[in-house]
């Protein structure tokens, strides 16, 4: 059986790969807590996938652009308080996580409001029916599984972003889908 | 075969294509937030710009609320006292209960079920719940679960896991990992995040890592970004990311080494750790010292203080050939086991800036 977590020697060495763009990330990230625009709208371009997805598989869609909006700035606003840059997809997506479960504890007190309200795109009944069995996965499959179904990012593009394993992500991926299809009623 | 859903530039899947048609119409177009302000003359003073330098800054958007004019006072009647009085009762018991819940919110971790149905203490769950202090997290062969760790970070807890929340507060929140695989992702400030096993101590300096034990005691620390220290039985282990430090009950935390490292290093290091005959104790150092690369010299010198007095003349000079002793460090200083010389020697390793560790203990073994 796979195991989600176990790593041996082996495993948890980071990628030669990933030295390089470890780098970078490091040099990103210190300018943006100089104030650096441009390396900030980087970052952005980078893990806006990320965040966007974790939003989308937890509140309404209708603010989850908004949202996105406001984990960035809180990244921003927080990012000196970041001390390992390889940590920072951990540590940015822990935010949205935490924004997310905010906005609803505050939305528990209003109104419900259906997903397909206008605002934004139009978007097919049959887009929000997948995005509805998604929603319904355990949370770790679900942001992996819109990672990937909504953004086309490989396997080891989300182990990157997110500082998951690839074990991890790769497991998260197969059984995400099985859970899927047994939501969707797919044999 | 092709496995499409793990890479896009496999041959496609119909299935996984048909779907991603569908969600991929939910792809953000946002762009970054940009909010820029001129900042006041004393602020950019103290930040060393010049006086008409801008730098990107965020305001807070929300205003702050209007104060409310006080309520008049009225007259209630006395048919009207035992109603009122049962509503304040509601509302006392309401807010009893909320304070109550807060409590447990504020001494708890948000935890969610990944796979299967893991357990807290006797209660099983397949969603989201909350993990209190004192309450035990368990997960069979079947089960895994992820923990919101305060606001510092999460941890993924694996498959046949039993960890137990010791303690949360401001700086401090303490697990203790009794059996199974941790995965921890910390952002936090070094110190403020510990795992408990039963044969080491792994305290979080800023770091990704996995820590996994048996029930014995026997245990495997592997850190992929940042650092641990893990402690115990006097022996203290400083481990960066790519390395790993073994543990068990009898000897504590192990001498930390590089992933990379060939077997044959790591083995006979397994064995200066655990060898009781001093014979054989004294081949294996020899082979690790034989076989140490310039990169394992981070091994090398957590050996300084872990070694006989009658080898650590051969460790010393091993660490001096891959990385010369800088030129407040002697070869005496370093044999006495002088906590400056040592941790001079240690900031030549090149491992870290040292302004890293402040805030945290020197790095000096015992």
């Amino acid at each position: 059986m796979e195991h989600v977590l176990e790593l041996g020697r082996v495993l948890a060495v980071m990628p030669a790969s990933s030295t390089a763009s470890a780098v970078d990330l490091a040099a990103t990230i210190r300018a943006v807590a100089a104030g650096d625009q441009d390396a900030f709208a980087r970052l952005y371009g980078d893990y806006v996938r990320m965040v966007h997805a974790i939003l989308l598989g937890r509140v309404p869609r209708r603010d989850v652009d908004d949202l996105v909006q406001e984990v960035f700035v809180a990244a921003y606003t927080r990012i000196r308080e970041l001390r390992e840059p390889g940590a920072f997809g951990g540590w940015l997506a822990a935010i949205a996580r935490n924004r997310a479960t905010d906005y609803l504890r505050h939305a528990r007190d209003q109104d419900e409001l259906p997903d397909d309200l206008p605002g934004g795109q139009p978007i097919e009944a049959e887009t929000l029916a997948v995005l509805d069995a998604v929603r319904k996965l355990p949370e770790a499959y679900r942001e992996t599984l819109l990672m990937r179904l909504v953004y086309g990012m490989s396997g080891a593009e989300i182990a990157e972003r997110t500082g998951l394993t690839a074990a991890s992500v790769r497991v998260n991926l197969h059984r995400g889908m099985k859970l899927l299809r047994e939501h969707l009623g797919v044999s | 075969m092709s496995d499409y859903l793990w890479d896009p530039t496999e041959p496609p899947d119909p299935e996984v294509q048909c779907l991603e048609q569908l969600l991929g119409r939910l792809r953000t177009t946002t762009s970054a937030p940009q909010v820029t302000v001129r900042l006041k003359p004393d602020t950019t003073a103290r930040l060393g710009m010049g006086a008409g330098d801008w730098r990107l800054a965020v305001i807070p958007m929300t205003a702050s609320p209007k104060p409310r004019a006080p309520s008049p006072v009225r007259y209630v009647g006395v048919r009207f006292l035992a109603p009122a009085l049962a509503l304040a009762a509601a509302i006392a018991l309401l807010v009893a209960n909320t304070w109550s819940a807060a409590r447990f919110a504020a001494r708890s971790w948000s935890v969610a079920a990944m796979s299967g149905t893991p357990q807290i203490d006797t209660h099983r769950f397949a969603t989201d719940t909350r993990l209190g202090v004192g309450q035990t997290l368990t997960t069979d062969a079947r089960s895994t679960a992820r923990i919101e760790v305060s606001t510092i970070g999460e941890v993924t807890v694996a498959e046949n896991t039993r960890v137990r929340l010791i303690e949360t507060r401001a700086a401090h929140h303490q697990l203790a990992l009794d059996r199974g695989t941790l995965h921890a992702i910390i952002t936090a400030p070094p110190g403020q995040f510990v795992v408990d096993t039963a044969s080491a101590r792994a305290t979080d300096l800023g770091c990704v890592y996995t820590l996994r034990v048996d029930e014995d005691g026997t245990g495997l620390l592997s850190v992929s970004a940042g650092w641990v220290a893990f402690e115990d039985k006097g022996h203290e282990s400083f481990v960066p990311a790519g390395a790993s430090s073994r543990t068990d009950r009898i000897n504590g935390p192990g001498t930390p080494s590089f992933d990379d490292a060939d077997a044959v290093f790591h083995d006979a290091l397994d064995r200066v750790d655990t060898e009781r005959d001093l014979a054989r104790r004294r081949q294996a150092l020899a082979i690790v010292l034989q076989h140490a690369r310039e990169r394992d010299a981070m091994t090398l010198w957590h050996l300084i203080p872990r070694v006989g007095d009658e080898d650590r003349g051969a460790v010393v000079d091993a660490l001096a050939f891959r990385v010369p002793m800088p030129g407040d460090v002697t070869r005496e200083a370093a044999m006495q086991l002088d906590r400056t010389a040592l941790d001079s020697w240690w900031n030549a390793l090149g491992l870290l800036d040292t302004t890293w560790w402040r805030g945290w203990k020197r790095p000096l073994p015992n």
